[in-house]
């Protein structure tokens, strides 16, 4: 599922930046506590894509709080480029698997 | 700055990661938790920090790197603490890797290491295969030039003729020097380049222009001045003038062997062959003959072409060559043959050793892992992969492997130069014995061999570490698969110590036998020493005859000398020589068949002084002189075999030239080629009656004083009669035994050292294991004693556990023996291989040594004090 949580994480940063807490925060809301990670599983994943070009990270003033400094990711052009074909695989696939676990009947 | 980059990188990381927990923390704390509380909720949240890291730094890259730079650090830590341990473990494997280093070097030098020539793997020796004979012999000058003809499979064929005496005089006292002729060709063949002055030319290989010479570098250095004005001077050999035109390098060797093994190897001067293709000779056998292979013909292309060779010869020439066969003999194999087998043993001895050092580290890992289990389980439970625990400890078996190996380095090259003098001398190549830069890369792949075989064991028990057990149960405590697999340990060392110091064993009961061999002479009180005639000056049977008895006559009047004699062929000096003859009035033999007997010409009073027996009819007298009837002695096996029971003496026979001479007497058999070799048909002449010159003789002086002092008064007299004649090769014919039984005795003795240290080691190991087991078990004793279990019940208990091992470990052990001991059978004299005696006493031995190491842990546990014992842990 390595590949997935990158994705998730770069879907994460599509709109806006980010820093390690508020990605996970983001992927617990949002996938309603499905998705269980453990928020230390995201550092290598983020570390990993910082390495790969797709995110680049930067300490910056919290929007919030303007005393504390974190650490922001956000979207590289690569890491858009990367973002739009591993959604269209994932889509791929999960339209394929889709026919075969409920296809389509009648007609 | 990488590394400053690093700590950036690392300080950063705890930045982030502290970062969120504290951003966690405050959200929960939010949601009304105690700030205790929302600090264990963040981290439960966040999983492990420290594993987090560890995934993240892999994501940096280069972290194999760090990681083993840790490992290392850590292992060292480790190491550094148990001193105890890490001493016997890095002694232990020290021990087998210095053996193993040791005689690989030998190995390397003698047998491995490239000959010193271009592209030696093409040059092959090529050999008359006699007959009948088993053993190949040199080659008659008229079949080298034959050979050269009609060959095709070579492209260049270059002969040798080893020529032992060429006396040189005119450079300050008269010196022998062993020289060769041969052929123009025979250094270029080699590849070897002359450092100063020319090779041979072409037309040097003619009789009348070849009175030319090139130097080794040695006599060129000690014997002519060193100088390199020397090219173009003119030296004296065998009185007759050379003009030196080359000299050889430095490092130039000569490998084959030399007719005469006491020179072996040591060509002085060389000189052109020169044979005149006018009379070549098919029936005198004199030449070594080399060949280069043409690049793409291989051997056996090779040998097809010599033998349609040697068929034609045989069909043009029956009478010579008749059944006789050629066979060419790879260069390395021709140098190496008769010590390849001796080597592959120590070899393989030390081997088995190494085998035995690795166990018992094996042993001394796995008693320690016992202990540190908890530590491990601990590491599993704080998320420690088990593939990183195996990496740690096999960073720690490896590094006390290589410290072992570093160790066992220094005591080979201690071995390497203690045991260099006792090398023996026919031992080829043995100077080039060192620890080399090949020798290095050699132990640093055996020490990581080494480190990885004794870190599997306690690397497969920590993959089967449970942590949860592991951390609930005692420390001491240890699995069955441990107990099982350090048994299994221990009874593969016995096993493999019984098969080393079995076959010691049987070397030293064959040495033992050898050394007790009768020679068939007197060793003790003799003197001998070599005596040069040249040609020139001493060029008939006459002249010599005279020299000799003037000799002898004044040798015999010296004070202290009991009686002297001279041979030409002397036992065990590794010269000889050998006739065909016929005997009167026996049935002609068929072509290309004849009777052979060694040939031995020697001087009155021989026998009388090196004290072989007369058995029949009487010996040589100064009467039987060059006027006198031809009279001969034959031994004792010649009798035998071609008389039987008859009496042979007045029987007539002939060898050498057309004439009857008369058997007058018999002598008792000599071992003349070595102890261990069986007497052949030896037939004995005066040497007034010898039918060539003997240049070359040596005298035997028989004496109770000192040699020192009959040697200088044995130069005196030669020096007074003729002081152009060189005297050599002084020994005791006490030196010449031992050295002609130096090479079973260096391996005889190396087996034994290493043997012996391979039954120290086990016993060891046994020893380790029972202390172990009596640890392991000191509470259960305690409480047998308590219970009323005499100490004897104890000491039963313990001893019939280490039985049951060290009868395990023998069981194999003679099994391996029986297969292993035959494949030495030809290493061994007088004693077969399956030898029960050996098997019985090694057993015996091994069992007793074995039984008190585990004496001494048994008695320790019959001293345990119940009371302590059972609050022991």
């Amino acid at each position: 599922m390595q590949g997935t949580l990158d994705m998730l994480i770069l879907r994460t940063l599509r709109t806006s930046r980010a820093h390690g807490h508020q990605i996970a925060k983001h992927l617990q809301r949002t996938t309603d506590d499905v998705l269980q990670v453990e928020h230390g599983s995201l550092y290598p994943a983020l570390h990993r894509l910082e390495r790969k070009g797709w995110v680049a990270a930067k300490w910056e003033l919290a929007a919030s709080d303007s005393k504390r400094e974190l650490k922001y990711y956000r979207l590289t052009a690569a890491g858009r480029r990367q973002l739009l074909a591993e959604a269209s695989r994932w889509k791929q696939m999960a339209n394929a698997i889709a026919r075969v676990m409920w296809p389509v009947e009648g007609s | 700055m990488r590394l400053w980059r690093r700590k950036q990188r690392e300080h950063d990381l705890d930045r982030e990661l502290s970062s969120h927990l504290s951003l966690e923390a405050e959200e929960q704390r939010e949601l009304g938790l105690s700030s205790e509380d929302a600090r264990y909720a963040a981290q439960r949240a966040f999983g492990n920090t420290t594993l987090v890291k560890e995934d993240v730094r892999a994501t940096w890259g280069w972290t194999w790197l760090e990681t083993i730079a840790n490992d290392l650090r850590y292992a060292t830590r480790m190491l550094r603490k148990n001193p105890a341990f890490t001493g016997a473990a890095v002694l232990t494997s020290a021990l087998g890797i210095g053996a193993t280093t040791a005689i690989f070097s030998v190995c390397d030098a003698v047998l491995l290491k490239p000959l010193p020539y271009s592209d030696p793997g093409h040059i092959v020796m090529l050999w008359e295969q006699p007959p009948r004979g088993e053993t190949l012999g040199p080659v008659a000058p008229a079949n080298f030039v034959d050979w050269r003809e009609q060959s095709r499979s070579f492209s260049e064929i270059a002969a040798m003729d080893p020529k032992p005496t060429f006396v040189l005089t005119g450079q300050g006292e008269p010196a022998r020097l062993t020289g060769a002729g041969v052929s123009p060709n025979l250094f270029s063949l080699l590849g070897t380049r002359i450092t100063l002055g020319r090779d041979f030319l072409e037309d040097e290989d003619r009789p009348g222009r070849d009175r030319v010479a090139i130097l080794s570098y040695r006599t060129w250095l000690h014997r002519l001045g060193g100088q390199p004005d020397i090219l173009g001077r003119s030296v004296a050999l065998n009185d007759i003038s050379y003009t030196v035109v080359g000299v050889l390098p430095r490092e130039f060797e000569f490998v084959a062997k030399a007719s005469d093994f006491q020179a072996r190897n040591q060509f002085d001067v060389w000189v052109p062959l020169a044979l005149d293709l006018e009379k070549l000779q098919r029936n005198t056998h004199p030449l070594r003959v080399f060949a280069r292979l043409k690049p793409d013909v291989p051997l056996a292309q090779a040998q097809a072409d010599l033998n349609v060779v040697a068929a034609n010869l045989a069909r043009r020439y029956p009478e010579t060559n008749k059944g006789s066969g050629i066979t060419a003999v790879p260069l390395i194999q021709q140098v190496t043959t008769n010590v390849r087998m001796a080597l592959g043993t120590l070899l393989g001895a030390v081997g088995l050793m190494l085998l035995i050092a690795c166990a018992n580290v094996a042993n001394l890992l796995l008693s320690r892992a016992a202990a540190r289990r908890k530590e491990m389980a601990l590491r599993v439970a704080l998320g420690a992969s088990r593939r990183r625990l195996g990496q740690q400890l096999l960073t720690e078996s490896v590094l006390l492997a290589i410290a072992g190996g570093s160790m066992g380095l220094f005591l080979a090259s201690a071995a390497i130069r203690a045991v260099s003098p006792h090398v023996p001398a026919d031992l080829p190549r043995a100077s080039g014995i060192a620890v080399d830069a090949r020798v290095l890369v050699f132990t640093g792949l055996i020490s990581l061999a080494t480190g990885i075989l004794f870190g599997l064991a306690p690397m497969f028990q920590a993959q089967r570490a449970n942590a949860n057990e592991a951390l609930k149960q005692n420390a001491r405590i240890a699995s069955g698969t441990q107990s099982r697999m350090r048994s299994g340990l221990v009874v593969g060392q016995m096993a493999i110590a019984l098969v080393l110091l079995i076959g010691a064993g049987l070397m030293a009961r064959s040495f033992w036998t050898l050394l007790h061999v009768s020679p068939g002479f007197r060793t003790e009180h003799i003197l001998t020493a070599r005596l040069s005639l040249s040609g020139s000056r001493y060029p008939d049977a006459r002249r010599i005859a005279a020299f000799q008895r003037e000799l002898l006559e004044r040798v015999r009047n010296t004070p202290g000398v009991q009686s002297a004699g001279l041979a030409a062929y002397l036992p065990l000096s590794g010269t000889d020589n050998g006739w065909g003859f016929v005997i009167e009035g026996r049935p002609a033999l068929r072509t290309g068949e004849y009777n052979l007997a060694k040939y031995r010409p020697v001087s009155p009073g021989y026998f009388e002084t090196i004290g072989i027996p007369l058995l029949r009819g009487r010996e040589f007298i100064s009467a039987d002189n060059e006027d006198a009837p031809l009279v001969v002695v034959i031994n004792e096996s010649m009798a035998r075999r071609y008389w039987g029971q008859g009496n042979p003496v007045t029987e007539r026979l002939q060898f050498g030239p057309p004439i009857w001479r008369t058997v007058i007497g018999v002598v008792g058999d000599v071992r003349h080629e070595g102890l261990d070799a069986e007497a052949r048909p030896e037939l004995y002449v005066p040497f007034a009656q010898a039918p060539n010159n003997e240049a070359r003789t040596t005298i035997v002086v028989r004496t109770a004083l000192d040699p020192i002092v009959v040697t200088t008064a044995l130069r005196k007299t030669v020096s007074a009669i003729d002081p152009a004649v060189p005297l050599d090769q002084v020994e005791t014919m006490e030196e010449l035994v031992s050295a002609s039984v130096g090479q079973p005795r260096f391996r005889t003795a190396l087996l034994a050292v290493f043997s012996i240290l391979a039954l120290v080691i086990a016993s060891i190991g046994v020893y380790g294991v029972m202390n172990y087991l009596v640890i392991q078990r000191t509470r259960e004793f305690g409480i047998r004693l308590a219970v009323g279990a005499t100490e004897g019940d104890v000491l039963r208990l313990v001893l019939g556990r280490a039985a049951a091992l060290i009868v395990a470990g023998l069981c194999l052990g003679l099994l391996g023996s029986v297969v292993l001991a035959r494949l030495i059978a030809s290493l061994l004299y007088g004693v077969t291989p399956l030898d029960s005696l050996t098997f019985a006493a090694v057993s015996l031995l091994l069992s007793a040594v074995a039984l008190f190491a585990s004496y001494i842990p048994a008695r320790r546990a019959t001293r345990i004090d119940p009371t302590v014992a059972l609050r022991y842990e």
